[in-house]
């Protein structure tokens, strides 16, 4: 039944990787990603573990290789898409990569530190330069007009530019000048307030240009600013304001030479910084700048000259702007080189990581000459484990092969299920409902059809369905496109399940052609079976018309609705071929009839897909070696179902076939007849056919008889068992097959013998779980199973008629969009019509899709997911399994760009 | 009102609320103590301390790793939590927040002060503040030299302003008196702190009162115990008590009397909260009074888990993350001083 019926047969094997080629082994194996490793440690703590060495060499790599990818992408390199999936690095390779690392990182660290000194120097220089421009203008303001310097007469009278009365006050007046930024200056104005008592004069304006913060290297606004003040005392106070407000202070020119010097000295720089690089003219400034004595500049100026000693030292032979230059040009060069690696090395690093994650599962044989991981494989891949063995053997060249052997379990395997991409889709949601236990019927495969026709029952309409399909077939046909398939969230989700999509489109289009639905209007495509011209008098002769109701000119004229006879020969000309005739949607009856054809419909569908599901059950029973459960309870299960729920779709079938338009008028109720069934009912009423009571008695017979046998049945058989035939050869688990497979494969094996490490180990890991007869809890179990059933069997068939409300709901809905919207539009004129039929058609588009299509078609898939996992799959589906995780390097994340976000 | 502002509390702090709930998922557990307790070195810490909530936290440290890398690395992420938290809050909320950091400035302006008057750097004093304490203002400190000077200056527009109206003085700031200003501050603070939640009603009060009356009455007996042969008068002692514990007024009162332990004791035993805790002192595993008292305060934090629609829970985890914070300090620095006897005497965080 292929793959999907059944979950793969799974043995635990027994990986003998000798020491040295255990790393190149398990490459291979996470290349291939067969198996799934056992935690041999698990009561180890991580740091105790074998490996952990090797693990903390890796993450050191990687915080290399996050620095690298880090200081590359700020220098706007773009990073290559290197190759794939580059093989984890051979051991001996490990160590050289190593070190090309760190060397790189060390040269790159050097490197950077450098250019960030130099640019913050030439930061500084900048920053002093517009200062100086700035609070040029300052003292002349600040003399002019602060009424402070009036109590100095003398000032007030010398002119204003004449700097030597300034150094007659020398003692007293003291400047302090800098840079702030922009958001902190209204605090810091205000706290000099308050510190200094007012003693001070704060000057500042904003700088038009915008500079880079040297410590976060952000582009702010800053402000220029001037405090004058009197006394030393203050002065410190100011100082340490500044410094608490981060403000970048410069030595402000005290005399007027000083002055003049510095500005004569910056004036014509200026000229060069603006006719040159910006970055590199600066820093000349800076040098001629030093030698006029400009001393205590700001904390960070004070190390550029020692900095430079050490570029020339470096045999830089040019002058320092060059220096940046070619700093900046080398720092490229070296991120270039390493962006053409970078990408393969995380892949690497990555893989390296988790091979020693995984050798650090696994245990230490006695001897300590090797190493035993126990895995989960699949039995058919077993093959190809032995090969990747070999080859990891061949590969490190090693003199002893690494081997395996399979070894007999009790413990419950991983369920693996192979996909592919159609089947994908409906596995997951088989699996969002729980993960199937290890070879139990995969419900999966069953739903590839029943959901998307359960769902299009719902949302019958073949123009609305046509849609979908198209949207879907889009999808699949573009399913390659890297834009879908890396799209985000929404998007994302209607890509992963874009082939239940197409499928739920055919179906709903099938469906719409039964139904005879298209966007609510029905089509005429055979021609309908009822003539309505047939009903006129003039069409029959005079006997006839004395024997039927037949209509004249007065009677349409008068009458609202008319009633179409199918008594009446020639009125009804037989069925229509295919679906409901579409006469039906003129009709005013046309619910009445829907309706009941909806309800029967969803009865009949819903108890086929329940016993679809206890049928189900028998293949479970029979493949885990239970066969009294068939007979002790999916026999009695299906009894009971198919008495009540099954004679129900034989009445209704039976009622269909059996009556005709002549006697419709005798047809019993079915639903009376049903509720009889129970009842016996005093009064023998018509019935459907001869004998029905008797029929009906013996099936309520076999419905009572069910239900003990479903309550006691297996508690009994099993305690019976129990007392005396213990060696019937039923075991309890499923799981012996394996076993007994496992065991041959170990006689066949038996050259090779197992080693008395292992031995010992095997016994520690596989304490045979021996289950306790427990008659009680049994008892108890198979009750609340049974009781669960019984009722369930009644109102589960009631559910299923959510399957007609859907319907309906989506029909009412689809066509009440037409009679407000397209009706109105067409209804106008001709000559407006045109115009206004445009805004009308797209709104109904924007309607239909997001109503109908959207909406409709999310509840109608809840509910479809919801018949799935409580109505069928309750059954016979467990769903107690874990998932098969095997050890692939295809599941380490590729994107190494997540890095970036961690860092 | 009781039913209304639970209604109303999920629509502003429901997210907070959740979002706490997870962070106080993620302590770290006994196994997890078991485990730290039996590592070798920092590195062994450091491999531990990835498979927990903690994570690559320490990734970018080069080596060597040192003790008090790890508690930087500890407080930053405690600290963006706490920012994520206080950005995303609204008021009441907010002003909670605010309250809480309060303690943290006032170690952080002490500190500081200390700093200056030890004539250290300011530079070197800021690596030690607590990143939960820090404003801008903070590095002015050392510019006043008396304590109004300090609040007119450098204090008045920081949330610590309102608690400085009890402590103004002309006095120089020694040593005695800025421990003195701590006092202050922080019985202001707490009082004030005290007054905010009993205001706010609901089941906001009805946890934090308990424990900020626990921190108060806490404050007391600390203040007094470390008062014991100092200078400091007992009328000086007992201006110092924060006033919202349970040991207010006849308390106290006793507390500032108490000439050594075995009196301190005796004014505890009337409390038949405190007594068990003076009890377990010095008992089987030879626990000082402090590790009593951080044991009592976990137990209450985590109690306050156990009631929802209240702000409580957010003090609750700073302080239970500052407890573990506090724990893995203390077994690295067991580690790293190879003093393996004490290791196990962290405070368990149950």
């Amino acid at each position: 039944m292929g793959s999907l019926f059944r979950s793969e047969s799974m043995c635990l094997a027994q990986l003998f990787l000798q020491s040295g080629t255990a790393y190149e082994c398990l490459s291979a194996l996470g290349e291939k990603g067969l198996v799934q490793f056992r935690d041999l440690n698990q009561n180890v703590s991580s740091f105790q573990r074998k490996f952990v060495g090797e693990v903390k060499r890796c993450e050191e790599l990687e915080r290399i290789l996050v620095y690298l990818v880090q200081e590359i992408t700020r220098a706007d390199i773009p990073l290559p898409e290197g190759e794939a999936s580059p093989p984890a690095p051979p051991l001996k390779h490990v160590l050289e990569m190593q070190e090309q690392l760190q060397k790189l990182e060390v040269e790159l660290r050097e490197v950077t530190k450098n250019k960030e000194k130099l640019r913050k120097n030439l930061l500084e220089l900048v920053e002093y330069t517009h200062m100086l421009r700035v609070t040029k203008t300052f003292v002349r303001r600040n003399v002019e007009f602060e009424p402070t310097y009036e109590e100095f007469p003398a000032l007030e009278n010398d002119s204003l530019l004449d700097y030597s009365c300034m150094q007659r006050l020398g003692a007293k007046l003291g400047f302090v000048s800098g840079l702030i930024q922009q958001g902190k200056v209204e605090a810091f104005e205000r706290m000099l307030w308050r510190a200094c008592k007012g003693y001070t004069i704060v000057t500042y304006a904003e700088l038009d240009e915008s500079l880079e913060d040297p410590e976060t290297g952000e582009v702010i606004k800053w402000h220029v600013f001037l405090i004058s003040f009197w006394g030393e005392q203050i002065g410190h106070k100011v100082k340490k304001i500044c410094d608490c407000y981060h403000c970048h202070v410069y030595p402000y020119p005290n005399t007027a030479e000083e002055r003049r010097e510095i500005q004569e000295g910056l004036n014509t720089r200026i000229q060069d910084l603006y006719t040159e690089v910006t970055w590199c003219v600066p820093l000349k400034s800076c040098q001629s700048l030093a030698i006029p004595g400009v001393t205590a500049m700001g904390a960070g100026t004070q190390n550029a000259p020692p900095l430079e000693v050490r570029l020339v030292d470096k045999n830089f032979p040019c002058s320092a702007p060059q220096v940046l230059h070619k700093t900046e040009d080398y720092l490229r060069q070296v991120l270039c080189k390493a962006a053409e690696s970078v990408c393969s090395r995380v892949v690497q690093v990555r893989k390296m990581k988790a091979i020693y994650h995984m050798l650090n599962m696994c245990s230490v044989d006695v001897t300590n000459k090797c190493l035993i991981a126990e895995v989960w494989c699949p039995e058919a891949d077993l093959p190809g484990l032995r090969r990747a063995l070999e080859e990891g053997s061949r590969e490190s060249g090693a003199t002893i092969p690494s081997f395996m052997n399979t070894i007999p379990t009790k413990e419950t395997p991983p369920t693996l299920i192979r996909t592919n991409k159609f089947t994908e889709g409906f596995q997951n949601i088989v699996d969002a409902y729980g993960v199937g236990s290890y070879r139990e019927v995969n419900p999966a495969l069953f739903t590839i059809i029943t959901f998307p026709f359960l769902f299009a029952v719902m949302f019958g309409d073949f123009g609305h369905g046509f849609v979908m399909f198209l949207f879907a077939l889009f999808l699949v046909l573009n399913e390659n496109h890297p834009r879908l398939s890396q799209s985000q969230e929404i998007l994302r989700m209607f890509f992963n399940g874009r082939y239940i999509l197409l499928l739920m489109g055919l179906f709903s289009v099938y469906t719409g052609l039964i139904y005879n639905d298209c966007f609510s209007k029905s089509v005429n495509l055979f021609g309908s079976g009822w003539n309505v011209s047939a009903m006129y008098s003039s069409s029959h002769s005079q006997e006839e018309q004395k024997r039927m109701v037949l209509w004249n000119d007065s009677t349409i004229r008068h009458s609202r609705t008319l009633q179409l006879d199918p008594n009446i020969p020639g009125v009804f000309r037989g069925p229509y071929p295919f679906g409901i005739d579409p006469i039906w949607n003129l009709a005013t009856n046309r619910l009445t009839f829907l309706n009941s054809f909806k309800m029967k419909m969803s009865v009949i569908l819903g108890v086929i897909h329940m016993t679809f599901g206890v049928t189900l059950g028998i293949f479970n029973h029979l493949h885990f070696r239970k066969k009294f459960n068939i007979y002790l309870v999916s026999v009695p299960e299906i009894l009971f179902m198919l008495s009540i729920f099954g004679y129900l779709i034989f009445m209704i079938i039976y009622k269909w076939l059996a009556y005709s338009a002549e006697t419709s008028r005798e047809a019993p109720s079915i639903l009376i007849e049903f509720i009889n069934m129970f009842l016996f009912p005093s009064s023998e009423t018509h019935g459907l056919y001869p004998g029905q009571a008797h029929v009906q008695r013996v099936l309520l017979a076999l419905t009572v008889l069910a239900v003990p046998v479903l309550f006691l049945g297996k508690p009994l058989f099993l305690l019976w068992l129990h007392n005396g035939r213990s060696c019937f050869g039923v075991s309890r688990s499923g799981y012996t097959l394996v076993r007994k497979d496992s065991e041959e494969e170990v006689s066949l094996l038996g050259s090779q013998d197992i080693e008395e490490g292992s031995n010992r180990m095997e016994e520690g890991c596989r304490e045979v779980t021996c289950e306790e007869f427990n008659f009680g809890e049994i008892l108890m179990t198979q009750t609340i199973h049974s009781i669960e059933y019984c009722l369930g069997c009644i109102s589960n068939t009631a559910s299923y008629l959510r399957l007609w409300a859907l319907s309906l709901a989506h029909a009412q809905l689809s066509d009440v969009l037409w009679a407000m919207l397209m009706r109105v539009g067409l209804r106008v004129d001709t000559t407006y019509g045109v115009l206004l039929l445009l805004p009308v058609m797209a709104f109904f588009a924007v309607l239909t899709i997001f109503i109908l299509l959207v909406m409709e078609g999310l509840s109608a898939f809840l509910h479809a997911i919801r018949l799935h996992w409580v109505e069928f799959q309750n059954k016979f589906y467990v769903g107690a399994g874990t998932k098969f995780v095997p050890f692939s390097f295809s599941l380490l994340s590729s994107k190494f760009c997540n890095d970036d976000d961690i860092a | 009102m009781l039913e209304t502002a639970e209604l109303h509390f999920n629509v502003d702090h429901g997210y907070l609320e959740g979002l706490v709930r997870g962070c106080k998922a993620s302590l770290l557990t006994q196994q997890d103590y078991v485990n730290l307790v039996q590592c070798e070195t920092l590195e062994d810490l450091k491999i531990h301390l990835q498979t927990t909530e903690y994570g690559n936290f320490l990734a970018n440290e080069t080596n060597p790793l040192t003790v008090s890398k790890i508690d930087t690395e500890m407080r930053k992420k405690l600290c963006r939590e706490f920012d994520y938290f206080r950005n995303h809050s609204l008021e009441p909320l907010s002003t909670f927040f605010t309250y809480m950091t309060c303690s943290y400035m006032i170690d952080n302006v002490i500190l500081l002060m200390n700093g200056a008057l030890q004539k250290k750097s300011v530079k070197e004093v800021l690596a030690k503040c607590h990143p939960l304490g820090r404003f801008t203002e903070m590095e002015a400190v050392n510019i006043a030299e008396t304590t109004s000077d300090l609040f007119k200056a450098v204090l008045v527009e920081t949330p610590l302003a309102p608690f400085f109206q009890d402590c103004m003085s002309e006095n120089t700031l020694d040593e005695l008196n800025i421990e003195l200003l701590r006092n202050k501050l922080y019985k202001s603070y707490l009082e004030a702190f005290y007054k905010f939640c009993k205001d706010h009603g609901d089941v906001t009060a009805e946890i934090m009162c308990p424990i900020l009356e626990f921190e108060a009455d806490r404050r007391a007996l600390i203040i007094t115990l470390n008062s014991f042969g100092t200078e400091l008068s007992k009328e000086d002692r007992e201006t110092l008590f924060p006033t919202c514990g349970k040991l207010y007024p006849e308390g106290l009162h006793l507390l500032a009397q108490a000439e050594d332990f075995e009196q301190m004791k005796r004014v505890a035993d009337n409390y038949g909260v405190y007594k068990p805790l003076f009890e377990a002192v010095g008992g089987p595993g030879g626990k000082t009074l402090e590790d009593v008292f951080y044991e009592r305060e976990v137990e209450m934090n985590v109690l306050a888990f156990n009631r929802q629609f209240h702000y409580g829970v957010f003090y609750a985890y700073v302080k239970l993350k500052e407890q573990e914070m506090r724990n893995i300090v203390w077994i690295a620095e067991c580690i790293s001083q190879r003093h393996r006897t004490k290791i196990n005497s962290y405070i368990p965080i149950l």
